[in-house]
């Protein structure tokens, strides 16, 4: 058994997470930045610095965000729906490649800046360019855009860059774990993409197979079920060296396409909220609010470039959806919160440290990710709570412009 | 009058229903089951929320806007709350129901769901207290009184989608 303390300081985690998820709540802001802001402040090298007692990354914690990460994956396929993504497939392909061009595009430029090699650009574009599904759809709700016309834009492009993600988890992976040079570069895509191909085989072929194993009349049984298969699955691809994210993913998507899936939708959506909170708050825990400083002019200079390059996709997304120079603004607007995939991109850049990337590199692209998304979920979620007068100082100036080009509808 | 449907990814469906010069009410049904009613003025225009409502007490307002209310024979949730958590209501034995053909004592309705049959409809005349011999039909309209979870357990006996699992 663990000592006492070891239980007690799991206790202050979970209770310092809720308190701050109330906070959160009550002002109105994505929990996110103040889940990462509690681990920070609780963990080594705050309070840890000016008191003997602080709360650290044990082992259990750091499986806890592991599982985090296992499940916000396993949702995300649990969610996709290929077949919805296929009926909408021109308008949702338009804007969701028009966003993946111009954001994970602009990324890659913001990265050979700031870096100056082909690896650690690749992981910025991809930090850079995925907003936050979770942020996104939970301020759509609270605002009550949702019944507006700039709800499926959005929600359609969150679908497009879930699936791209999915590839570019295996994809990234493969480049951290195979080596620096191009060949072997080549080599490891290689095997990524049969990964990807025995994970598609398992979606296709297991799911009959799932919906037998799923198929419990207690609530134990299934949790235990589906918890089992999935952290199985993750599990042995991590040992393998592939991305346990991926994994998670695929399983999900095979367990989406059985009837069982409102359930589980219903019955393990705690168990995700629950672990995804020991993720941010692990994030916190592991990140020395000293090194910001040294990234400071990266975030800076990121938050200043790709503000605007989510404002434009989004704004074009909406244009494609028909939708007027108002409402696409704020499609815009709501797009700019980045969140939980960019963090996990962060943790997948450590994974290549000392190997693929020198650790100055690997820790620098990590600090700057943790900072970027505590900045962007914060100025998301104002940018969409303010709209009303954003849009009222954009919208008049846009309308001039575009009147003399273009014809409306 | 037109309705639009479409999928909102990870939230649920929106339904969209012209109701008048250029009005529109737009109701968001939630995969949690919540459902939002919001009034729009115009096609572009921003949404007004008006209430919001949990699954059971919108198929309740639903009901009465469907005018089910006055028709009691109906077994369209047709209830009356007797006390707190205590219903009366009248279910129609369907074509297919497991429980049609048999008599009260082997339906084992009082076991099996925990409601009991207070009276059956038959023909436009009512046999007030059954006895255990009676035999259910197809056609009855049976007024039976129980909490509303025996209730929900006792409306798939009399339904013709029995044979479904949980």
């Amino acid at each position: 058994m663990a000592s006492e303390v070891a239980l007690f300081e799991l206790g202050v985690l979970f209770a310092a997470a809720a308190l701050v998820g109330g906070i959160a709540s009550h002002l109105r802001q994505s929990v996110i930045p103040f889940y990462i802001a509690t681990g920070i402040l609780l963990g080594p090298f705050v309070i840890g610095r000016l008191t003997p007692y602080a709360l650290e990354a044990t082992e259990f914690v750091e499986l806890g965000a592991e599982l985090g990460i296992v499940f916000l994956l396993f949702f995300l396929g649990l969610e996709f729906n290929l077949n919805r993504l296929l009926a909408n497939r021109s308008r949702i392909g338009k804007a969701g490649t028009v966003d993946l061009v111009v954001n994970f595009g602009g990324g890659m430029v913001l990265g050979f800046v700031l870096f100056r090699a082909f690896l650690p650009a690749f992981l910025v574009a991809g930090i850079v360019y995925i907003s936050s599904s979770a942020i996104i759809t939970k301020s759509l709700i609270d605002l009550g855009w949702i019944a507006n016309d700039e709800a499926e834009p959005m929600l359609g492009t969150l679908v497009y860059e879930d699936l791209v993600i999915a590839v570019y988890l295996v994809v990234a992976s493969a480049l951290l774990l195979g080596g620096g040079d191009l060949g072997a570069a080549v080599q490891s895509i290689g095997v990524a993409l049969g990964v990807i191909l025995v994970l598609l085989a398992v979606v296709w072929f297991g799911t009959p197979f799932f919906q037998r194993v799923l198929d419990a009349d207690s609530h134990e049984f299934i949790v235990l079920r589906a918890v089992g298969i999935t952290v199985l699955a993750a599990g042995a691809a991590l040992a393998l060296g592939v991305s346990e994210a991926v994994a998670a993913f695929f399983i999900g998507m095979a367990f989406s396409s059985t009837e069982h899936i409102e359930q589980l939708e219903r019955l393990l959506e705690p168990i995700r909220d629950l672990f995804a909170a020991v993720f941010f708050v692990w994030i916190g825990l592991v990140t020395d609010p000293l090194v910001f400083a040294g990234v400071l002019t990266l975030i800076l200079v990121a938050v200043v470039v790709t503000v605007p390059t989510k404002l434009v996709s989004g704004y074009l997304g909406g244009r494609i959806y028909d939708l007027d120079i108002r409402q696409s603004t704020r499609v815009g607007l709501g797009m700019t919160t980045r969140g939980e995939f960019s963090l996990i991109i962060a943790t997948l850049a450590l994974s290549g440290s000392g190997t693929t990337l020198t650790e100055t590199v690997a820790q620098t692209i990590y600090a700057f990710a943790v900072g970027y998304v505590l900045v962007m979920s914060i100025v998301g979620t104002m940018l969409m709570q303010y709209s009303t007068p954003i849009e009222g100082a954009i919208v008049p100036r846009l309308s001039k412009v575009f009147s003399d080009s273009s014809v409306e509808n | 009058m037109t309705v639009y449907e479409s999928d909102l990814p990870g939230v649920g469906k929106k339904f969209e229903i012209e109701i008048g010069d250029e009005e529109r009410l737009v109701i968001v049904t939630h995969n949690t089951g919540k459902r939002e009613v919001f009034l729009k003025t115009s096609e572009g225009a921003d949404s007004e929320k008006l209430f919001e409502l949990p699954d059971r007490l919108a198929r309740t307002v639903g009901t009465i806007l469907e005018g089910a209310y006055f028709q009691p024979v109906q077994s369209e949730q047709v209830e009356t709350m007797l006390a707190e958590g205590t219903f009366l209501e009248w279910y129609n034995v369907e074509d297919g129901s497991e429980i049609a053909g048999h008599t009260l004592a082997d339906a084992r309705v009082r076991e099996r769901t925990g409601v009991s049959v207070a009276a059956i409809e038959r023909a436009g005349s009512v046999v007030p207290s059954p006895q255990a011999d009676t035999v259910i039909e197809v056609g009855d309209t049976l007024v039976v009184i129980g909490s509303q979870e025996d209730l929900n357990e006792f409306d798939v006996l009399v339904s013709n989608d029995a044979g479904t699992p949980e």
